[in-house]
């Protein structure tokens, strides 16, 4: 097969910096010849020899298949460019705020065409660091370019303090596990990391992120308070649930250590079934009980039991910020020093979450092709990706593989050279259960 | 001979001495039936879209992503442009064209004459454009189409009656109707359409590996699946009576005649190609199919009588299209590399 064309897709919400980002890329002297595809409202001032709008238009497909879905503009550009004889380096594809990268992608996987002469390079997606908030729990757009990503630019991070950003980050990491996550200003980075993506690296992914493979939490935040003893109260004025959940518990200092142990305490607290719900105006207390904040609309205000003066560490279902939550004694705000965020595990349905599984045995190829065969065709709709790299017994190449929804496409990935012959997967998508794919790959192993 | 781009069509007059060849990018080259370049007709801007002979006449309509339909007449009357070759030798004529027709923006995919020529059919992005061949006027407006047209195609036998597809499926146009006579919506895109020669069947090759035949007087539709690739060419043969289908390594040839047509029926299915078959064409008069592939081959075959083809020739690139003059004594085809060859045929 000829080379083929490397497409970068560009994904963010409005104002996210797409534009700026795309501008960089193209003004930058990289020596590249570059085709844009700008969606059709796509901002004028981009100046370049090449610019060409797309329309957005998806096929639809009779069986009503998402995962077969594919974008027609796409295909005619594309169709068209490859037909030029003075070919281009690179194309760069951006997207509309409200694009679903879903058909965009599977465009270059399921088309003949674009197939042979086209490979994506990176889903590259802008995250507006101070307004994402507004959208990251309800669209799905939003949601599912975060998914599709291979590089996350979390931009505008000057407008936002690094605590919230630490933040942010956990909780894109909780969604899509193998993205490369880069902090910007104005959307400057350095080019390579988007142009020179390649596909996808999974241990490159896994090598700089090593949070990845980390458990997950059955919370997402959790913060140390110094309260005294007696009456303080929990005021919040959000409510993105009905109810969250939360647990005070005794510490003996205000280290990071110190909550790092209540963190395994909470864990076992927030497994058990023994629930204390509180309507607002229902005290809560400080002594490891689990509580289910019950949250309405306006206002709201528990009293907080504090038994001594000291140390308590609180462990929430979701960000305090998320509900404005804040403790108050005598009127003042108390702030958490040190707090923590957690990669959640999100047992509700409809969140984003990626599953990592690693294992050091090598598979056997058949059946770890029927495998994954039965898992995307049976589960393709809630997998928006999947990437893996195989240690297949007998077979001293490394075996890589990439879905789209229902899509998989293997690949050679040469040997293992000095590397540690191993078996690395992620799957990114909704109602993932992380222990039934990892029980069901492990009977995948020779 | 060398095509400035990639090769997308290649038609030939009607009369037979003329053949356009049609690039992605730059000159439109027309050529007589020895391979002489008579004209170079200036590309269009952004992309070359289609073009068009005029049913009878010797008349070139050209259309692409400028969003301009310019009509030429052959031989060029432009006194610049001294036939058949400029008086400096510098280069074939560049003739202006007779007729320049400004249509509105979006993607030019189709460029179309109808039957008796006093019709031009365009498409640009969702909208079909029916304009007077003579003055350039916009005789209609052809809208709800869902997304981008892919094709049109006039029926043959009647000169008031288009067909267009988009995603979604074909939609059936009378000129002076507003809304499409005819829907044959079956949920996903069609790419291409054709109208068979005696007006009873327009088929589509499809984004999804098939094909969609409807019968135009039953209103019925046929869907016929098993294809490897989305099917982005068809060719019929006599007036109708079959029809060869690309969309896999082999050609499937249906019949269409009786009640019924392909319903039930066995088609020939041809094997000879490596990989998919890109382009195909049948003579008029005696059957006899041409087909070029992504393997390069071009394969002559006289499917009534063999199954076995016979090889033309094979390039080292895909075979892009390909086309028989209307008296088949002549053959067209180029290949991506933008090579153009002419070829005259003995059949025997």
């Amino acid at each position: 097969m000829s080379k083929r064309t490397p497409v970068t897709v560009l994904t963010g919400f409005l104002g996210a910096g797409k534009t700026t980002l795309m501008n960089r890329v193209l003004n930058e002297q990289h020596g590249q010849r570059i085709a844009v595809i700008e969606n059709e409202f796509g901002e004028i001032g981009i100046d370049h020899e090449l610019v060409i709008n797309a329309d957005e238009e998806i096929f639809e497909m009779n069986n009503g298949c998402i995962c077969c879905t594919v974008r027609g503009d796409l295909i005619r550009i594309m169709g068209s460019l490859m037909k030029r004889k003075d070919q281009f380096d690179h194309i760069l594809v951006e997207t509309t705020g409200l694009a679903d990268p879903g058909p965009v992608v599977q465009t270059f996987f399921v088309d003949d065409d674009m197939k042979e002469k086209l490979a994506v390079n990176a889903v590259v997606t802008l995250v507006d660091a101070k307004h994402i908030w507004e959208h990251i729990d309800d669209a799905d757009e939003a949601k599912e370019q975060i998914a599709f990503a291979d590089v996350i630019l979390l931009n505008k991070c000057d407008l936002v303090s690094p605590a919230d950003l630490d933040r942010l980050e956990a909780r894109i990491k909780a969604m899509n596990g193998v993205a490369k996550i880069h902090r910007t200003i104005n959307a400057e980075v350095e080019i390579s990391k988007i142009l020179e993506v390649g596909g996808f690296n999974l241990e490159h992914a896994i090598g700089v992120d090593p949070k990845f493979l980390e458990p997950e939490y059955p919370f997402e935040w959790g913060g140390n308070f110094q309260l005294p003893a007696g009456s303080a109260e929990l005021v919040a004025t959000q409510n993105p649930d009905p109810s969250m959940k939360l647990v005070f518990l005794p510490v003996s200092s205000g280290t990071e250590e110190d909550l790092a142990k209540a963190r395994e305490q909470a864990v076992r607290i927030f497994s058990s079934l023994e629930v204390t719900e509180a309507a607002p105006g229902v005290a809560v207390s400080c002594d490891a009980q689990l509580h289910e904040l019950m949250l309405t609309e306006g206002e709201m205000r528990w009293p907080l039991t504090v038994p001594e003066t000291g140390y308590y560490a609180a462990f929430t279902e979701h960000y305090p910020e998320e509900l404005d939550l804040k403790v108050i004694v005598s009127g003042s705000e108390v702030l958490a020093a040190p707090a923590a965020a957690y990669k959640p595990d999100h047992e509700h349905d409809e969140e984003v979450t990626s599953v990592g599984i690693e294992e050091s045995a090598d598979c056997d190829g058949q059946k770890l092709n029927a495998w994954l065969s039965a898992l995307l065709r049976d589960k393709g709709t809630d997998i928006f990706r999947m990437k893996g790299v195989f240690s297949v017994r007998g077979n001293p190449n490394r075996t890589v593989f990439q879905g789209v929804h229902m899509l998989l496409d293997a690949q050679d990935g040469g040997p293992w050279g000095s590397r540690t012959r191993k078996n690395s997967l992620v799957f990114i998508g909704r109602n993932l259960d992380r222990e039934e794919l990892n029980s069901s790959f492990r009977k995948c192993l020779a | 001979m060398e095509m400035d781009d990639y090769p997308l069509d290649l038609r030939w007059s009607a009369d037979g001495l003329w053949l356009a060849a049609l690039p992605s990018h730059g000159r439109i080259l027309v050529l007589d039936e020895d391979g002489n370049i008579l004209a170079s007709l200036p590309g269009h801007e952004g992309g070359n879209g289609a073009i068009s002979w005029h049913p009878r006449r010797a008349a070139l309509a050209t259309y692409g992503q400028d969003a301009t339909v310019r009509i030429y007449e052959m031989p060029p009357q432009d006194p610049a442009a001294a036939f058949p070759f400029s008086k400096d030798h510098s280069g074939p004529p560049s003739p202006s064209p007779s007729l320049v027709i400004p249509l509105e923006k979006g993607w030019a995919e189709r460029v179309t004459w109808n039957a008796d020529g006093s019709l031009i059919a365009a498409s640009a992005g969702r909208t079909v454009f029916v304009m007077n061949a003579a003055t350039g006027a916009i005789e209609h407006r052809l809208s709800e189409h869902k997304s981008t047209v892919c094709d049109i195609a006039w029926n043959p036998r009647s000169p008031r009656e288009l067909t267009s597809v988009c995603d979604g499926g074909a939609r059936l146009w009378r000129v002076g109707e507003t809304k499409p006579f005819g829907h044959f919506d079956w949920g996903g895109a069609s790419l291409i359409v054709t109208w068979s020669p005696d007006g009873r069947w327009v088929v589509t090759g499809d984004q999804t590996p098939s094909v969609h035949l409807y019968d135009v007087r039953r209103k019925h539709p046929l869907h016929i699946q098993g294809y490897e690739f989305k099917v982005k060419t068809l060719a019929w043969e006599g007036n109708g009576e079959w029809l060869a289908s690309g969309g896999s390594a082999s050609i499937t040839v249906w019949p269409c005649t009786g009640k019924k047509g392909p319903e039930g029926a066995k088609p020939i299915q041809l094997f000879g190609h490596l990989k998919e078959v890109l382009a195909l064409d049948f003579t008029r008069g005696d059957s006899v199919l041409v087909s070029g592939g992504r393997d390069g081959l071009l394969l002559l075959w006289m499917p009534h009588r063999s199954t076995d083809p016979a090889l033309i020739t094979r390039r080292a690139s895909e075979i892009t299209t390909l086309r028989w003059s209307p008296d088949s004594s002549s053959l067209a085809f180029a290949t991506a590399d933008g090579d153009l060859t002419l070829c005259r045929i003995s059949k025997k």
